[in-house]
């Protein structure tokens, strides 16, 4: 009995060994890349980050939906263009710049999401995940639609002094704004983390994901945290629309292609793995922008997203299948 | 009682035979949730309104009767089928994108009813499924086809070249949006700045916002290794801007920057990026100073939609609808064979600034407007450079270096 349970601990010191090893080859394998692509392709680094920045802050707010709510929200990238919408309106009636209307923004943005969630998405989360497709694919639909007709399909983009701000390194001159992503979308992670561990409602949060019907029986209000939680992703991805706006023209149909790399990235990293959707999002931004620095390959960088997800997801099936 | 009825009836139906007999037709088809076709709806039936307020057209009403073909084909073939069964319009107009317009032709060629188009510049596609006379002579297309798009910019670069000898032109760069739009601007810029080798043309790729993308720096990074005289884009309003701004962080400045989307997003011409960027087009309310019908159009529109007309297929459209006008009025008549007859005698002076005639193109008997303008956006206002008769302006060159 005694040496089964030395054996055992001793197992989970390899498992843990074999992580650490992993993550520090990752780390160590991740550094050299960078060194390599500063010296050879400093372009690929700067923009494969600001990309990978504006994928991942997009994505972040799904993949909670998705962890804990168990929800594919296929109006996620809608909600961010009805932000953009509501900012560009805002900074415009009122003069103000879209960094100013974020916070507000954000706010009213997660307001509008959990008052849908109520009056939709509850509705249907015992339905099958069909019908819950369905419904969020109708609701981005509906969004884009009401848009249309209120905007026409004319696109808007408001003209900003700090969107083409520059540096310049030797003969390199580069744009900086869009590293705005890259901080929020490690805000987005780390906070996330925060507030997922430390604090009662995330922690709450947290066990609704695992097992609602455990939190339920605690005393947990499994439907209020999903609303919450619900609310607080559009409110970021709200946040977002305000930000992209300031990058960005929008017109009613800029939200859906973020909907569908946002899956994608969420798929990469794993349901419920927050960080793993930062470094999925790294990944596709160095790959695509590596292909596009080359004349032969600059039309492949669509396709390298696909191959990426097709490679991440068959890798972890087929591990999945081994253990 | 019974009998009072009936009186009624016969009433009704003889005042409805009469409003009909009092009633001219036009079936407009748009795609309404787009610019174009929003503003060429809207300028259409303004022109109908002016007809109508001077005693319309041989002593009858015109009546434009409009339908959404949502930008799609099928949608647009079931509009032609609506309007001729159930409105039983005496001519067709509208149209914008070619892969609708192909979805109209077969219905086109069966109700055989003169077609006034507005759009549709894909030769390979559209001009080739209507064919050759005498079975497309229904047809009048009035927007340039793409090949005759691309004569006219090569016309104009030669033309501003020889006017302005510091404007000299040897290298080019077009980059181009990955969609079919962007590929077909790219093989006919090969063909037509690249096959005498007077231009050495290279090119690349980037992916639209529009279609989900919208970083242009790899595109960008390979025009400024190539530094370019004359820089083209060939994408969708959402790119103007975002492209400005990352051209700018990149500090790419060639001397001329040109851009060849559709249509332009609201507010450009404010912007201070948006300074000197040429752009290819057929209208800009710059016009109206050096041509009158030109500006009646502009002042009208404003007038009736409290906004500006934002592209050109706004005075596309109305001219359209006077052009059908003035050929029902030579005629006599909406039929088909003696109205052909009287538009190949159009001769009319457009807002567009220039008189629109019909004359046969590569493949179609009536092809009316054959040259596209170089513009300028100058201080907010989009300037014509070239055609020179119809110039408002001297051109700026070169683009100025970021500051």
């Amino acid at each position: 009995m005694r040496s089964s349970l030395r054996r055992h601990t001793l197992n989970i010191q390899a498992v843990k060994m074999t992580i650490k090893q992993r993550k520090a080859f990752i780390l160590v394998g991740g550094i050299a890349i960078a060194v390599v692509l500063v010296l050879w392709k400093p372009t690929v680094l700067i923009y494969g980050l600001q990309a990978a920045g504006l994928y991942a802050a997009v994505a972040i707010p799904m993949g909670l939906v998705l962890g804990i709510v168990h929800i594919v929200n296929l109006s996620h990238g809608e909600f961010m263009m009805l932000a953009s919408y509501a900012t560009y309106t805002v900074c415009r009636a009122l003069g103000v710049d879209p960094l100013v209307a974020l916070i507000p923004t954000a706010l009213v943005t997660a307001l509008f999401g959990w008052v849908v969630f109520q009056l939709t998405i509850k509705r249907a989360l015992k339905a099958p995940e069909l019908n819950q497709l369905i419904l969020t694919f109708g609701l981005a639909i509906a969004f884009s639609q009401i848009i249309n007709l209120i905007f026409t399909s004319q696109t808007y983009k408001l003209s900003l002094e700090y969107s083409s701000m520059s540096l310049d390194i030797g003969d390199l001159s580069f744009g900086v704004w869009s590293f705005v992503f890259v901080a929020v979308a490690v805000i987005y992670a780390v906070g996330l983390q925060i507030f997922l561990t430390k604090t009662r409602t995330g922690k709450a949060a947290l066990a609704v994901g695992q097992n609602p019907k455990g939190a339920a029986i605690v005393g947990i209000d499994v439907y209020r945290t999903y609303g919450l939680v619900f609310g607080l992703s559009i409110g970021l991805v709200g946040a977002m629309g305000a930000l992209f706006l300031t990058k960005s023209a929008i017109f009613p149909g800029v939200g859906s292609p973020f909907t569908m790399k946002s899956f994608s990235l969420v798929a990469m990293a794993g349901i419920g793995n927050i960080p793993g959707i930062l470094g999925a999002s790294v990944l596709l931004g160095l790959a695509e922008n590596f292909l596009r620095s080359f004349r032969g390959t600059r039309d492949w960088a669509e396709i390298v997203y696909f191959v990426l997800i097709i490679a991440v997801i068959l890798s972890r099936s087929l591990k999945g299948e081994k253990s | 009682m019974k009998r009072m009825m009936l009186v009624l009836a016969v009433l009704v139906l003889f005042a409805g035979s009469a409003f009909a007999q009092g009633t001219i037709k036009l079936g407009g088809i748009w795609t309404l949730a787009d610019i174009t076709g929003k503003q060429g709806s809207a300028a259409a039936q303004l022109a109908v309104d002016e007809i109508n307020a001077a005693g319309g057209v041989l002593g009858k009403k015109l009546e434009l009767i409009v339908v959404d073909d949502e930008g799609k084909a099928d949608k647009a073939a079931a509009a032609v089928e609506k309007l001729a069964t159930v409105d039983k319009v005496d001519v067709f107009i509208g149209g914008m994108a070619s892969g609708a317009e192909l979805g109209k032709i077969p219905a086109f060629k069966k109700y055989g009813k003169v077609v006034m188009s507005t759009g549709a510049a894909g030769s390979a596609t559209v001009e080739k499924a209507l064919g050759p006379s005498p079975e497309s002579d229904f047809y009048f297309h009035l927007h340039p086809w793409d090949y005759n798009q691309g004569a006219s910019y090569a016309e104009g670069w030669d033309a501003i070249q020889k006017k302005y000898p510091q404007i000299q032109i040897k290298k080019i760069f077009l980059a181009y949006e990955e969609g079919a739009f962007g590929k077909s601007s790219w093989d006919a810029t090969k063909v037509l700045f690249g096959s005498d080798k007077r231009y050495t043309v290279d090119g690349a790729s980037f992916k639209s916002a529009l279609l989900g993308g919208g970083d242009y720096t790899a595109v960008l990074e390979a025009a400024k290794e190539f530094k370019p005289d004359l820089y083209i884009w060939a994408g969708y309003d959402a790119d103007a801007l975002p492209m400005l701004e990352q051209a700018k962080a990149m500090k790419f400045s060639p001397g001329i920057y040109l851009g060849a989307p559709p249509g332009w997003p609201i507010g450009f011409g404010s912007s201070k990026l948006a300074r000197n960027v040429m752009l290819y087009g057929m209208w800009s309310p710059a016009i109206n100073d050096i041509n009158q019908v030109s500006a009646k159009f502009y002042k009208n529109y404003i007038a009736k939609f409290k906004e500006e007309p934002a592209t050109y297929f706004a005075p596309l459209a109305y001219s359209a609808v006077y052009i059908v006008a003035e050929g029902i009025k030579a005629a006599g008549t909406t039929e088909t064979g003696p109205l052909v007859k009287a538009l190949e005698q159009t001769k009319y002076v457009s807002p567009l600034g220039e008189v629109i005639t019909f004359k046969p193109s590569n493949i179609i008997k009536h092809q009316g407007i054959t040259r596209q303008k170089i513009l300028q956006w100058q201080n907010g206002i989009q300037e014509v450079i070239w055609p020179f008769e119809t110039a408002t302006a001297e051109p700026v060159y070169p683009f100025p270096a970021w500051k």
